[in-house]
């Protein structure tokens, strides 16, 4: 490659950089001073967790706190007053993970922007190293990543229909119990005024009122 | 580098570093209290921005539910969309212009709710993109389209999931008022009539009393 063919080279990346760097995606939220700001998300068991925040246009050097928890209460991630930071780890459980944070020893109008990119199974792998590895094209690691969301998709839907599983069996549970509840209520009824009548029977033969 | 390799290597550059979100299968759950705002970049305009939020907790004893609105509100100010749901909804529109959108979501009622959201920004190249940049190709777009509409199939089974959370909590309360109030309802029962018993033995007690004297 000549000198000006690499020069239009780099200029066509890194226009190109730009313009496809910008469909990356982050949450953004305020955190004020007197609040803890929680966001979860519900995830399954062996699934890649990636995380990246930071604090944006931020003229004062507030430092925010972080803290990620699992739905047993396990702490997997605490950073106490940064300004950027990430955690990765894999679920060993499924339930809600949470990630919470909060602002230590600031004034009380102090508001702070935190960017919070959470990636979770397909978008979290590092499809970088994946492409290098396996030496794939740039189409092909387009159709391999769709090709991953299928499969994604697929098993979000078979988890679905578990839980839908679940929720029938509960509901039948449910549905006998108000049956068989509604026939112990009326012999617990009965039973009662059985008792009441023979008790007051018995103390008023005893008076010999009757 | 020889002059073919050249198109390969920029081409396996930007795809790598594209970054894109396909079957970003995730729902976010946070509570509110009166108002929580969300920002989501949208890169380019004429974007399709598409979501869903389901509320999956109310913390009211009842179904009466006063709702959650969500307000979206344009880079430059202005109110691009506005909706209330009591349970919960669907909603997409075309961004026109490109930049920060903020999403609130207003609770007017007195006690914290429980939402779940989703909201993801599409973008397919147009045809002005294909003319403007020599590395895109009529493939792309086409690819750029079922990334799309797979985005489309995930958006959907996020929006059932959440609603399946919903109605899980729904029956999971059930099933605890059903066995709390029938345990309560039997002892109130057989407390009343102990009470009834005992009640009538000291009244006719009392009347002996006076009928002796």
């Amino acid at each position: 490659m000549d000198g000006m063919g690499r020069l239009r080279w780099c200029v066509a990346v890194m226009g190109l950089l730009l313009v496809w760097g910008s469909g990356a995606q982050a949450v953004q939220f305020e955190v004020s001073s007197r609040t803890t700001k929680c966001i979860a998300e519900e995830i399954q068991s062996h699934v890649v967790v990636v995380g990246d925040y930071k604090i944006v246009h931020s003229d004062e050097a507030h430092k925010v706190t972080v803290k990620v928890t699992s739905p047993y209460g396990n702490q997997l991630h605490y950073q106490e007053n940064v300004q950027s930071g990430q955690f990765a780890f894999t679920t060993s459980e499924s339930g809600n993970f949470m990630a919470c944070f909060w602002i230590l020893n600031a004034p009380p109008t102090a508001v702070i922007n935190v960017a919070l990119d959470w990636k979770t199974g397909v978008a979290a792998k590092d499809w970088a190293s994946i492409a290098k590895k396996d030496k794939l094209d740039g189409m092909e690691l387009e159709l391999r990543k769709l090709e991953e969301a299928v499969d994604s998709i697929h098993s979000e839907m078979l988890y679905l229909r578990e839980r839908e599983a679940e929720m029938r069996d509960l509901n039948e549970l449910t549905n006998s119990r108000v049956a068989w509840f509604g026939i112990m209520s009326l012999l617990v009824c009965l039973g009662v005024a059985g008792w009441q009548l023979w008790h007051l029977k018995t103390f008023f033969e005893r008076k010999k009122l009757l | 580098m020889a002059p073919g390799s050249r198109g390969r290597w920029s081409f396996f550059l930007l795809a790598v570093l594209g970054l894109v979100h396909v079957g970003r299968s995730r729902a976010l759950t946070t509570t509110i209290s009166h108002q929580e705002c969300v920002f989501e970049e949208v890169g380019y305009d004429g974007d399709l921005v598409t979501g869903s939020f389901v509320v999956i907790d109310h913390g009211l004893a009842w179904a009466d539910e006063p709702g959650v609105e969500l307000v979206v509100t344009s880079p430059t100010g202005t109110k691009v969309i506005s909706i209330t749901a009591n349970e919960g909804q669907k909603f997409e529109f075309r961004a026109h212009q490109s930049g920060l959108y903020k999403f609130c979501f207003n609770n007017p009622g007195p006690t914290p709710e429980t939402i779940s959201f989703h909201i993801h920004v599409g973008h397919i190249p147009g045809i002005a993109d294909l003319a403007k940049d020599e590395h895109l190709k009529p493939v792309n777009v086409k690819i750029a389209q079922l990334r799309e509409a797979l985005a489309a199939v995930s958006s959907e089974q996020i929006y059932l999931k959440a609603r399946d959370h919903r109605h899980r909590l729904t029956n999971e309360s059930t099933n605890r008022r059903l066995v709390a109030y029938t345990v309560g309802e039997y002892v109130c029962l057989v407390g009343v009539s102990i009470g009834q018993v005992y009640l009538i033995r000291k009244l006719f007690d009392k009347r002996l009393g006076y009928n002796r004297v």
